[in-house]
C-alpha cells in the first residue's frame, strides 16, 4: 500500500501488481537472494514444462509452419494434382482483389468502432459495479453473462433480433416512436455494419468490465479518503487517482482486445456472412470465404498477412507501454500530484 | 521430494503420449471397424442413421460402425481434411457438388465392380440409377434421396385475393404475389432467397424460360451449346425475378437465407416459398398455420408450360483410403436398399429413390402429392443434370450470390449480371 504514496517505493510493490495481470518488470528481485540454479532443478522445471511445451509445439506451432508453406504455393482444395511453388502469386491476388480496400476499410471500422464503446461503457460498469450494493454479486454474474456465449451463437440470436420483419429491433424502436416503418438492417451494407458493431459491442463491453473491475478493487480506499479531504470532485478523482492507477490494465486490455476483436470472424460470419454484396467483410471473414472456395493457398497468404500485422502491432504496442514506465509507479506520481493539487 | 516430482512430471508426460497412442492399436481380431462421417447433420438425422447402423451392426456382427457426425457448416472442409490425411474415413456422405472435386483428387473409391452383381439396382428410380454414375461411368457414390424444389403457397391468402388456384408459372406467382403483398399489415408475398444459395433460385427461373432448348446433359448449356445465360428468354426471366422482389418481397429479403425464409412462411407473414421437402415437416409444425392453410404445388413453368427440376442430391461412398472396402460397400447397399432406404427418406422429407415409393400413401397424398405429379410427368417438368460437380462450383455459388444481391440492390441490371454468368461459364468451360 505505501507503494502507491511514495513514488519510489513503487518497485518494490510490483509483484503486487504482476497479480493483476501486469507485466513482469525487470529489477524485481531488488536485494532480495536469489534460490540457486542447480541442474536438477533445470530437470525438474524441465520436466514439468515438457508436456505443455511438446502439446503447443506438436499441436500448435507444427501446423502453423505447415500451413503457412501453402502460402507460397499453388494449393485449391477442388484440384491438388498441381501444387507447385508459385512465390508471392497468393499475396499479389490478396492485395489486387478488388474486395481488399472493402475489406480493410471495414476491418479498421469493426476494431476502432468496437473497442471505443466497449472501453467507455465497459469502464462506466466496472466503477459502478465497485459500489457496494444489495445483489451486488447477481448483478455482476448477470453483466459477465454474455461472455460465456459462443461469438457464432450471438451472431445468429442478433441477426434475428435485426431482422426487419420479425426482430425485436424494429418492433421496440417502432413502440418508442422512433422509426414509422421497419428498417432493413441487414439488407443494407451501411446499416448491416452498425447492427454487426453493436452486437459486439454488447458482446465485449464485459470483458472490459470484468478487467477493469479487478483493477479498480486494487485501489486502495485510502488514496480516495485522502482526496477528498483535499477536496477532490469526481471528474478530479477519475482522472487524477482511478484512470492513472489503472493504466497498465487498460493499455494491456486494450491491447489485447484489439488483437481479439481484429481476430474475431465469428459475429460477423453468423450475422451477415461477409453481405450484403460482400460489404461487411472483414479480413478474416474474408479468409473465411476463401477457405471455403477451397483456395487453402490465398487464405494461407492472408493469413500469414494477419499474423504479421498482429506482430507488429503487438510489438509496438509492448514497446510504447514499457517506455512511459507504465503502471504503479506512473500512478503513484499521478495519484500524489492529484491529492496535492 | 524432488526427484519424485520429477518422476511425476515425467510420468505424467509419458502418460499422455501414451494414451494419445493407444487409440492406434487393433481391436479384437476378426471384428472390423468402419469410420463413418456425414455431412448434412443434423439432430434427429443422426439418431435414424444410429439406428440404421444399429440394424447393420445386427446382420453383421463383425462390423462396427463408428458414426461421425462434424456440425453441417464444417462437415465438408472436416471431411475435406481427413479425406487428404488419407485415413479415418471409410463410408461417407457425398454430394454432388462435392464429388467433381473429391474424385478428381483420387480421395474416392470406384464402387462400379463391387455394385455389378447387386440386386439393389433394380429397385431404384431412373434418377437414382443416372444419379449413382458420373460422366465417365464411375460410381462414386449412391444417391439416398433428392432435394427438389415445389412451391409452397397460403390456399387461403391466394383464395381471398381472388385466385381460384395456386399459380402454375413464374408470371403467374409474380401476379398472386404483388396482389397479396402488403408490408404496411406486414403481409409479404413472396419469400425471396437474397442470401446464402440466392443464385439457386434465381437460375431455377431462367431454367424454366428456356426449358424448351436447355441441354439435358448440362442444366446451364442450350442444346445449341451456348451458355443458357447468353438466351434472350433468360433476360425475361431475370427481369421478372427483380419484379418479384421489388413487388412482392419484404425488403429485408436482401439477406434472407434458408432459416428467414422458412420462418416467413412458417410464421404465416409470407404467402410463397419456393422450398426443399423437408421444410413440410417444419411447417407441419407451424403454430400460426393450420394443415387446410397451406399446400405445395409443383414448381412453375416458363411461358412454353414447361419447367427444369432442379434436382440436387447425395448419397454414401467410400473413401480410397479405407482398408475395409468390402465392408464399406456393404454397408453402402445396405443403406441404398429396402427398409432402411425408405426410413432414411421419410425421416428425412427426401424424394426417394426407390420406385415403390410411388405408391406409398405417405407420398401420394398432402404436401407430398407435387412431388409425385413431377415425377410422374417429365415431359412438363424436366429432368436436367445441373453442372453441381464442376470443381468450381463453391466458387461460382459465392459469385453469383453475390451478383444476385447486386442485382436486387440496384447495383447491377440483369442484363450486366447474366453477361457476367455468360461469360464467367463460357471461359470455364474453354479450359
Amino acid at each position: 500500500m505505501s507503494g502507491t504514496s511514495t513514488p519510489t517505493s513503487g518497485v518494490t510493490a510490483a509483484p503486487s501488481v504482476r497479480k493483476e495481470g501486469a507485466p513482469p518488470r525487470g529489477g524485481t528481485g531488488g536485494g532480495r537472494r536469489r534460490r540457486e540454479f542447480t541442474t536438477r532443478r533445470g530437470l525438474v522445471v524441465a520436466a514439468f514444462m515438457a508436456p505443455a511445451a511438446v502439446f503447443v509445439a506438436l499441436f500448435t506451432y507444427y501446423p502453423m509452419i505447415a500451413g503457412s508453406q501453402m502460402a507460397f504455393r499453388n494449393w485449391n482444395l477442388t484440384d491438388l494434382t498441381d501444387t507447385s511453388w508459385v512465390g508471392f502469386k497468393n499475396f499479389r491476388e490478396v492485395f489486387t482483389d478488388p474486395a481488399w480496400g472493402t475489406v480493410l476499410g471495414n476491418t479498421a471500422l469493426w476494431v476502432v468502432g468496437s473497442i471505443v464503446p466497449q472501453l467507455v461503457i465497459g469502464f462506466a460498469l466496472a466503477l459502478w459495479l465497485r459500489r457496494r450494493f444489495r445483489l451486488r454479486g447477481l448483478y455482476q454474474a448477470l453483466i459477465f453473462f454474455p461472455w460465456a456465449i459462443s461469438g457464432f451463437l450471438i451472431g445468429i440470436l442478433f441477426r434475428w433480433m435485426f431482422n426487419s420483419e420479425f426482430g425485436v429491433v424494429n418492433d421496440l424502436l417502432q413502440k418508442a416512436g422512433l422509426i414509422d416503418e421497419p428498417v432493413a438492417w441487414l439488407a443494407d451494407p451501411d446499416t448491416a455494419m452498425i447492427a454487426v458493431l453493436v452486437a459486439n459491442v454488447w458482446y465485449g463491453v464485459t470483458f472490459f468490465a470484468i478487467m477493469i473491475l479487478a483493477a479498480l478493487q486494487s485501489i486502495p480506499d485510502e488514496l480516495y479518503e485522502a482526496a477528498a479531504l483535499d477536496g477532490a470532485g469526481k471528474a478530479r478523482t477519475l482522472f487524477r487517482i482511478t484512470i492513472p492507477y489503472i493504466r497498465v490494465t487498460l493499455v494491456l486490455t486494450v491491447l489485447l482486445r484489439v488483437i481479439w476483436i481484429f481476430n474475431f470472424p465469428d459475429l460477423i460470419f453468423g450475422m451477415t456472412g461477409g453481405g450484403p454484396n460482400d460489404e461487411t467483410h472483414i479480413v478474416t471473414t474474408w479468409m473465411i470465404k476463401i477457405t471455403q472456395q477451397g483456395d487453402y493457398g490465398k487464405a494461407s497468404a492472408l493469413g500469414l498477412l494477419v499474423v504479421a500485422v498482429l506482430l507488429v502491432f503487438a510489438m509496438f504496442f509492448l514497446t510504447a507501454t514499457r517506455e512511459r514506465g507504465g503502471g504503479r509507479r506512473g500512478a503513484g506520481r499521478g495519484g500524489k500530484r492529484g491529492v496535492r493539487a | 521430494m524432488r526427484r519424485r516430482t520429477a518422476a511425476l512430471a515425467l510420468g505424467t508426460a509419458a502418460a499422455m503420449v501414451l494414451t494419445g497412442c493407444s487409440t492406434m492399436s487393433p481391436g479384437e481380431s476378426g471384428t472390423v471397424t468402419l469410420n463413418m462421417v456425414e455431412s448434412l447433420t443434423n439432430p434427429a438425422r443422426t439418431d435414424l442413421l444410429e439406428e440404421l447402423i444399429a440394424d447393420f451392426e445386427e446382420k453383421n456382427p463383425k462390423v462396427k460402425v463408428n458414426l461421425v457426425s462434424p456440425p453441417t457448416e464444417q462437415a465438408d472442409q472436416k471431411l475435406q481434411q481427413m479425406l487428404q490425411s488419407g485415413s479415418g474415413v471409410d463410408v461417407l456422405e457425398v454430394r454432388d457438388i462435392t464429388v467433381g472435386p473429391w474424385s478428381n483428387n483420387g480421395w474416392l473409391y470406384d464402387m462400379k465392380k463391387d455394385l455389378a452383381g447387386w440386386k439393389g439396382w433394380d429397385a431404384l428410380t431412373d434418377n437414382a440409377v443416372a444419379a449413382s454414375e458420373d460422366d465417365k461411368g464411375r460410381t462414386y457414390f449412391v444417391p439416398y434421396g433428392f432435394y427438389g424444389l415445389s412451391l409452397f403457397h397460403r390456399t387461403d391468402l391466394i383464395k381471398e385475393a381472388g385466385f381460384d388456384k395456386p399459380p402454375a408459372t413464374w408470371e403467374e406467382l409474380l401476379e398472386q404475389a404483388s396482389k397479396i403483398h402488403d408490408p404496411s399489415s406486414r403481409r409479404y408475398g413472396y419469400a425471396f432467397r437474397g442470401g446464402a444459395n440466392a443464385h439457386s433460385n434465381a437460375t431455377a427461373a431462367i431454367e424454366a424460360y428456356v426449358a424448351d432448348r436447355i441441354d439435358p446433359a448440362n442444366g446451364y448449356l442450350l442444346k445449341d451449346g451456348k451458355t443458357i445465360f447468353s438466351a434472350p428468354e433468360a433476360l425475361d426471366a431475370m427481369e421478372m425475378y427483380l419484379k418479384l422482389f421489388k413487388q412482392a418481397s419484404p425488403k429485408s429479403s436482401v439477406a434472407w437465407g434458408y432459416p428467414e425464409m422458412v420462418e416467413g412462411f412458417s410464421n404465416g407473414s409470407t404467402a410463397f416459398l419456393l422450398q426443399d421437402p423437408e421444410v413440410i415437416a417444419t411447417v407441419s409444425e407451424s403454430k400460426s398455420l393450420d394443415a387446410n392453410q397451406w399446400s405445395t404445388a409443383p414448381l412453375m413453368a416458363g411461358p412454353s408450360g414447361k419447367t427444369v427440376q432442379p434436382l440436387a442430391t447425395a448419397g454414401w461412398g467410400v473413401a480410397e483410403g479405407s482398408k475395409h472396402k468390402a465392408e464399406a460397400v456393404k454397408l453402402v447397399q445396405f443403406l441404398s436398399e429396402g427398409e432402411a432406404s425408405t426410413r432414411f427418406t421419410k425421416g428425412n422429407s427426401l424424394v426417394p429413390i426407390l420406385k415403390a415409393a410411388a405408391e406409398d400413401d405417405f407420398y401420394r397424398s398432402g404436401p407430398w402429392a407435387s412431388y409425385v405429379t413431377m415425377t410422374e410427368n417429365p415431359d412438363t417438368y424436366l429432368v436436367v443434370t445441373q453442372p453441381r460437380g464442376v470443381a468450381w462450383w463453391t466458387e461460382w455459388q459465392q459469385r453469383a450470390d453475390t451478383d444476385v444481391q447486386k442485382m436486387i440492390l440496384g447495383k447491377l441490371t440483369p442484363k450486366e449480371l447474366l453477361a457476367g454468368w455468360d461469360a464467367y461459364w463460357t471461359e470455364k468451360w474453354k479450359k
